[in-house]
């Protein structure tokens, strides 16, 4: 810190000089005047801040001196070097303003202290101006900024895409946005700062009630977005999103703010969406259908071409042959319509007291043979804890049957020819009334695409073998009965079927989904 | 003298339709359910030409063309493809198998999509034996 200037002013040039020197040695910038004149032309020009005058000079004295700075510059520190016993002049400098007193002769240690203190209070002073003079700055930054900061608000509530719209404690309105007024169909003007004018004028009757209640609760949290519907002034009928909140300020009730969205053109992309999903399953439904009637057809022109052979050239070999492409084609079409009927009809399952283990061991039955013949090995574990129960016979069998093909068919589809193909078939009774049958192959398993498609309709694997339609009816007829289906597989080494089913003892306990939709 | 032709197809029915049809057209039919008796019939019987389907259970037309097409003493024997499968997909899994194994195989003499006509078959038959 630079060390003040101080102006030294005494009739007696030793103690100038001794006190010049004095302070000089302690780092100040000195300047020196020999009477009351001279000393306020040097103030005049050096612009010290402090000054150290003697009190009894000729002509002007130290209190006209200080009177005289003090008129300049207020706030220049003036120490008076006093007599003993001086007092009156004293009390008169004090009311002055003089800064401090120092008693004649000059010691150095009370000239430094005074001058210390007058340094300080200068110090003091310097700090205080620069604070208010910041506090000033601050406040106006302050008042930019607020101002700043409404504007921006108000500039975003206006901008919204949500409507927006808020009220006093009286739900008078107070705030409503272009979005807003689209929404009520009226403007700023008509409803804004209105005395006639509150949410019942405005608001649907369900918004209403939602805030008065939300009040009465004093309920400090968003309202829950729901779904309505606005009538606004001039008729229209707009479907709306709404969520709103009481404000408080320290707990009174000061208002309301409601938040809209318009959901017209969601609602209208949202029918468009369904609309082209379901133009895309027809379309992905048609060009299965006509895959696989393709494939009936190719079978049948074949049929009927070696049925011609026969005819032409007698050969009865050729008739019969020809002719059992021809009823193995039309076996086709009528697999084809049947499961088409299956898969449109609502199916109630029939239930009967049966064994589920039992219709397993059916299942196996039907199948082995033609296992045995493609060297494909069937092991069994059945749960013996499942007992007779209230089942659908029709629904497991066909399920069973259809997810044992599929398991044939995937050993058979397997390229690694040296592997040793194994279905097992497993039931479980499980804890919460519900028995499981896994049926697990070491197959070909299959690729994450080809699972993510396994439900879906006229999806085959097979390739023109199958109607695409083997899985999607099985998963129906599980789920009629109240029951789940789900695939584990891996490409290469196998797929496991589960199926869960609901395992009741008695008939009458089955849940009836059919009859509980009317009821 | 009659030539002998080997039909490779897991499907009966295309089975009954193209053997007819080569014996219409006075070849020497043979049949194979699948590419494992495929190549025992192609090793064994030494058949003139192939029409093999691409779809098959127990090693597929795909890797019976390829064990063809890479056996010195078999790749001679032209292949006409018979099936369901769109050429491009055929060829992209021979192309992918090829860099895999790093060998490659050229493409088939004919590929016809299902269905063929008799006559359409007959003239790629006669134009692979030259």
């Amino acid at each position: 810190m630079k060390k003040n200037k101080i102006l030294i002013i005494d009739d007696e040039e030793n103690i100038v000089k001794f006190l010049s020197m004095s302070l000089k040695v302690d780092g100040y910038e000195t300047v020196s005047a020999y009477n009351g004149k001279q000393g306020i032309e040097v103030f005049k020009k050096e612009q010290p801040s402090i000054v150290l005058t003697d009190i009894k000079m000729p002509e002007m004295d130290g209190l006209e001196v200080l009177r005289e700075i003090k008129m300049i510059d207020p706030e220049t520190e003036v120490i008076i070097i006093t007599g003993h016993g001086d007092i009156d002049s004293t009390i008169s400098a004090l009311q002055f303003g003089a800064s401090d007193f120092i008693n004649k002769p000059v010691k150095d240690e009370a000239l430094a202290i005074a001058i210390e203190r007058a340094e300080a209070k200068i110090y003091m002073r310097g700090q205080l101006n620069e604070y208010t003079g910041n506090l000033e700055d601050k406040i106006e930054e302050a008042t930019e900024e607020i101002k700043r900061k409404s504007n921006f608000q108000k500039l975003l509530i206006r901008s919204s895409n949500d409507g927006i719209a808020a009220t006093d404690k009286n739900w008078r309105f107070v705030i409503c946005n272009p979005e807003a007024e689209k929404i009520f169909g009226c403007k700023y003007s008509q409803i804004v700062n209105k005395k006639n004018m509150d949410i019942e004028s405005i608001y649907p009757p369900d918004i209403i009630k939602a805030f008065r209640n939300a009040a009465k609760e004093e309920k400090d949290e968003n309202l829950e977005w729901k779904e309505t519907s606005f009538s606004s002034i001039d008729g229209k009928k707009i479907p709306i999103k709404f969520s709103g909140r009481i404000l408080y300020q320290n707990h009174k009730m000061i208002g309301s703010v409601a938040f809209f969205q318009d959901l017209t053109d969601i609602k209208r992309l949202e029918k468009e969406l369904v609309e082209s999903e379901k133009m895309a399953a027809v379309g992905q439904t048609v060009s299965g259908l006509a895959h696989y009637i393709k494939n009936i057809l190719i079978g049948l022109k074949g049929g009927s071409y070696v049925v011609d052979v026969g005819i032409a050239k007698n050969k009865t070999d050729k008739l019969i042959a020809g002719w059992s492409t021809i009823k193995r084609n039309i076996a086709r079409v009528s697999d084809l319509v049947q499961d088409l009927i299956s898969y449109s009809k609502e199916r109630k399952p029939d239930y009967e007291i049966c064994s589920p283990n039992n219709i397993i061991i059916d299942v196996i039955d039907l199948v082995k043979d033609f296992a045995k013949t493609n060297k494909i090995n069937i092991k069994q574990k059945l749960d013996p804890d499942i007992k007779e129960a209230s089942v659908d016979p029709q629904t497991i069998h066909r399920s069973l049957l259809n997810l044992m093909t599929n398991a044939m068919d995937a050993c058979l589809d397997d390229e690694n020819i040296d592997k040793r193909f194994e279905i097992s078939i497993n039931s479980y009774l499980e804890k919460d009334n519900q028995f499981r049958i896994e049926i697990k192959d070491n197959g070909s398993g299959m690729d994450s695409e080809t699972q993510e498609k396994l439900f879906s309709s006229f999806f085959s694997t097979k390739g023109g073998k199958g109607t695409g339609l083997g899985l999607l009816l099985t998963k129906k007829l599980i789920e009629e009965h109240n029951g789940t289906i789900n695939a584990d597989t891996n490409l290469g080494e196998g797929t496991t079927f589960t199926i869960r089913l609901p395992y009741t003892k008695l008939a009458d306990k089955i849940k009836d989904p059919v009859k509980e939709d009317l009821s | 003298m009659n030539k002998k032709v080997l039909v490779v197809d897991d499907d009966p029915d295309v089975r009954t339709f193209i053997l007819t049809v080569l014996e219409e057209n006075n070849f020497i039919p043979i049949v194979a359910h699948d590419g494992v008796e495929g190549l025992e019939k192609i090793e064994n019987e030494k058949p003139d030409l192939v029409t093999l389907d691409v779809l098959m259970p127990r090693g597929s037309g795909i890797r019976l063309y390829r064990k063809l097409k890479t056996d010195p003493s078999l790749k001679h024997i032209p292949v006409i493809m018979l099936t369901g499968i769109a050429l491009k997909s055929f060829m992209r899994s021979q192309k992918t198998l090829s860099e895999f194994q790093g060998e490659k195989v050229p493409a088939p003499d004919f590929y016809l999509e299902k269905p063929v006509e008799p006559d359409e078959l007959i003239d790629a038959i006669n134009k692979s034996l030259g």
